[in-house]
């Protein structure tokens, strides 16, 4: 018995021995390139927009020959930029990276993304002139260009034209204000079957994520910080901000047109998309979604208390990481991913508006898209942009708006308000 | 003289690849991690600056950390008791030579085999708020069913209170087997001449428990409390999958407050000072736990 063992065993690390000598000689004929390009995502989600990023990726497959793309998905909300600055530190990165406008201040002024700007000058093919002027900026710093933009949104507001239609109110229009929006809400939202319990339809459906409410803010005249991103005092704290976040938390608990945070995790599903919410602010992407499900919107500016419209346009660039292996390769794949006719066919599945012009203006003319595009006029850079720390400041705001909307009896808005800001100060002063 | 030199050696290289995994691993680690904390040092920035006992000063006026400590010490104070309770409990039952004896004992080790990641999520279907969660569906159930109000909201993991509350309890069903066997094994080691001399003195079932098993039990109970502790201590990774240390902080515990410090802040040198104080507060549970136990050993000795 033992013999047999011993000499099964034998036999079969040989066996290997030589199957690992094999494949390893195949491998190696063609000299090979590996680019690797890392993204967000979770790698389980199989849809045809992946599909057809496989395939363009396979097309710059074939016209580098020699050349295979590693495409690296990192999954997990909030883990992605961690996970990049961890393989920054640790020297093995991908050459290749998409940059997240509110997340890039810490990979710009840290070095982990390179300065694209002599890339852009040797090469006569690529014109930065071919992108929006607004997305470039967000990636730039004076002559510095840090990533090339792929696509973007501005936050807008969404309403399900259907739910308009049933309750014979009128589609708003640019130019509302936050009492026109207040009235439309009240109008849409349909009493609960019975005292107490949840109403069936809510006029706007409202998340604790601070990217989104943030904009309530700018449609006031408040804001987060001051105009350099280092203080919140007098700011968040400011008579502007309070009224903004009073109004919102007033939407809840005082009008009760957008659902709690516990009616909204109660319901489990995303109410707008279910059609149980006729309001809802968000970004482009979700339009794949929407019409997936054959969801009747129109799509508005944020109402506004300032007279002007404001709203953010959260981007997405292509960077090369600084400790890169094939730098001039991941430029080749910045270009042709950023070029028109790839771009023309990225966005068409709804995803954003590609931040190629061109590309863009593929898709314009129709009411929906014409309002995007129309925003990225008054649009401005999220605050993640520049202030390196941001992270941390929206997971304070988001604290303090939990707090609120939990405990009815709190000391009230501007108290917590000023609370968190001085906490946010101390957060971005600390060395 | 002369056969004694070579057995040593012997015993050196015996002893050594444990000692070498343990001073990469653990020793130099830890020693690195105190250097660090004396120093202002981000991983993403070049310079680390000397700064001395600054981030322990920082860290002693922190609001944030003390309140991390406060929840750890909570969670600490309700996960060790009632888990020593329960595990002593179930353990005095599966000691019995009984039928399917052994399929219960292994019913109740399967959670220590799993990933917590997966408990963790299995944990999150039973705690959600609505139909969805197991709870609150039973409720929902049990209210048709006898007519009752109880509300089937409710969101678990989302108000605070009853978010550590979830974490207790799940630590109470996760670290049930192994405690569970840890105990088995001190209570076949009771020898059972005590038990037949007890019961020829006329001893009850209730006297058997007081006066034999739970003081045979001491060195069990002993290596069960300061082992439940430290893992109370350490609590990770449920918070990471099911709260983040919310609702309003009611569960930012020290290692998730730590790994935050360190992963998503960057801030090493912070991070490490805080490990540290965890170190010191776990070493000072533990000498205070030996300590009350070898008192109480003493003072049986003496009696």
């Amino acid at each position: 018995m033992r013999v047999i063992a011993v000499v099964s065993l034998v036999s079969a690390v040989v066996l290997l021995a030589i199957l690992s000598r094999a494949t390893r000689g195949r491998a190696a004929s063609p000299p090979q390139i590996v680019l690797r390009v890392a993204n967000w995502g979770s790698p389980a989600v199989e849809s045809s927009f992946m599909t057809l990023e496989r395939e363009i990726r396979g097309e710059f497959e074939r016209q580098h020959s020699g050349v295979r793309v590693q495409f690296e998905q990192i999954p997990g909300f909030g883990q992605y930029a961690p996970k990049l600055l961890m393989m920054h530190v640790s020297g093995s990165v991908p050459d290749v990276v998409a940059l997240d406008a509110s997340s890039a201040a810490v990979f710009i002024n840290n070095g982990v993304v390179c300065d694209l700007a002599p890339f852009i000058a040797r090469d006569p093919e690529f014109h930065l002139a071919d992108y929006f002027e607004k997305v470039v900026q967000i990636f730039r710093r004076d002559e510095r260009v840090y990533s090339i933009p792929l696509d973007f949104t501005p936050m807008m507001l969404f309403f399900n034209r259907k739910l308009f239609d049933a309750a014979g109110v009128p589609y708003p229009q640019r130019g509302w204000t936050w009492n026109d929006f207040l009235h439309t809400a009240q109008m849409l939202t349909t009493p609960p079957d019975q005292p107490g319990a949840a109403p069936r339809q809510y006029g706007m459906h409202f998340m604790n994520v601070m990217p989104f409410w943030v904009l309530w803010l700018w449609t006031n005249g408040g804001d987060v910080l001051d105009t350099e991103g280092r203080r919140a005092t007098g700011h968040f704290d400011g008579p502007r901000s309070v009224e903004a976040v009073q109004f919102l938390t007033d939407l809840m608990l005082k009008y009760h047109v957008a659902p709690t945070i516990d009616e909204g995790k109660a319901a489990g599903v995303d109410l707008f998309r279910a059609g149980r919410a006729a309001m809802d602010v968000k970004g482009h992407w979700m339009m794949i979604d929407y019409r997936a499900d054959g969801l009747e919107f129109g799509v508005v500016e944020l109402p506004t208390n300032t007279g002007r419209p404001s709203t953010v346009i959260y981007a997405a660039g292509l960077s090369i990481m600084s400790k890169a292996q094939h730098p001039d390769l991941a430029w080749e794949y910045i270009k042709f991913m950023t070029s028109r006719d790839v771009q023309i066919r990225r966005v068409a599945s709804g995803l954003a508006i590609s931040s190629n012009r061109q590309a863009a203006a593929r898709y314009a003319g129709t009411p929906v898209e014409d309002a995007f595009i129309a925003a990225v006029e008054y649009a401005r850079a999220p605050w993640g942009a520049t202030v390196e720390r941001y992270p941390v400041v929206e997971g304070l705001g988001e604290e303090m708006m939990e707090d609120l909307l939990r405990s009815r009896a709190a000391l009230g808005v501007a108290v917590e308000l000023h609370h968190a800001a001085e906490l946010i100060d101390a957060a971005l002063t600390e060395p | 003289m002369k056969h004694r030199h070579p057995t040593n050696w012997r015993g050196y290289v015996f002893v050594a690849p444990a000692t070498i995994y343990l001073a990469v691993f653990a020793l130099v680690p830890m020693l690195l991690a105190g250097w660090m904390s004396l120093h202002r040092w981000h991983l993403l920035k070049d310079d680390h600056p000397f700064v001395g006992v600054a981030n322990y000063l920082t860290l002693a006026r922190d609001p944030f950390f003390r309140n991390t400590i406060g929840n750890t010490l909570l969670y600490a104070a309700c996960a060790v008791p009632l888990g020593v309770l329960t595990s002593l409990a179930v353990a005095l039952l599966v000691a019995r030579q009984l039928r399917g004896v052994g399929l219960f004992r292994t019913l109740f080790y399967i959670p220590a085999v799993s990933s917590q990641v997966a408990l963790s999520m299995v944990w999150i279907w039973i705690l959600l708020p609505g139909e969805q969660g197991l709870i609150n569906f039973c409720l929902d159930r049990l209210n048709a069913w006898l007519g009752t109000g109880i509300p089937t909201d409710t969101n678990f993991l989302g108000r605070p209170g009853w978010a550590m509350a979830a974490l207790v309890a799940m630590s109470l069903w996760v670290g049930l087997g192994p405690r569970m066997v840890i105990f088995l094994a001190g209570l076949h080691a009771i020898p059972e001449p005590l038990y037949e001399a007890a019961a020829l003195d006329g001893c009850n079932a209730r006297q058997r428990f007081w006066y034999i098993t739970l003081p045979q039990l001491a060195p069990t109970t002993l290596f069960v409390v300061v082992t439940t502790t430290i893992a109370a201590f350490q609590l990770f990774t449920p918070v990471y999958m099911m709260t983040k240390g919310g609702p309003r902080r009611t569960t930012d515990v020290v290692l998730y407050h730590i790994f935050n410090e360190a992963w998503q802040k960057f801030e090493v040198g912070m991070a490490s000072a805080q490990s540290y104080v965890l170190f010191a507060i776990i070493l000072l549970a533990a000498a205070f736990q030996f300590w009350i136990m070898r008192r109480g050993l003493r003072e049986e000795a003496v009696q």
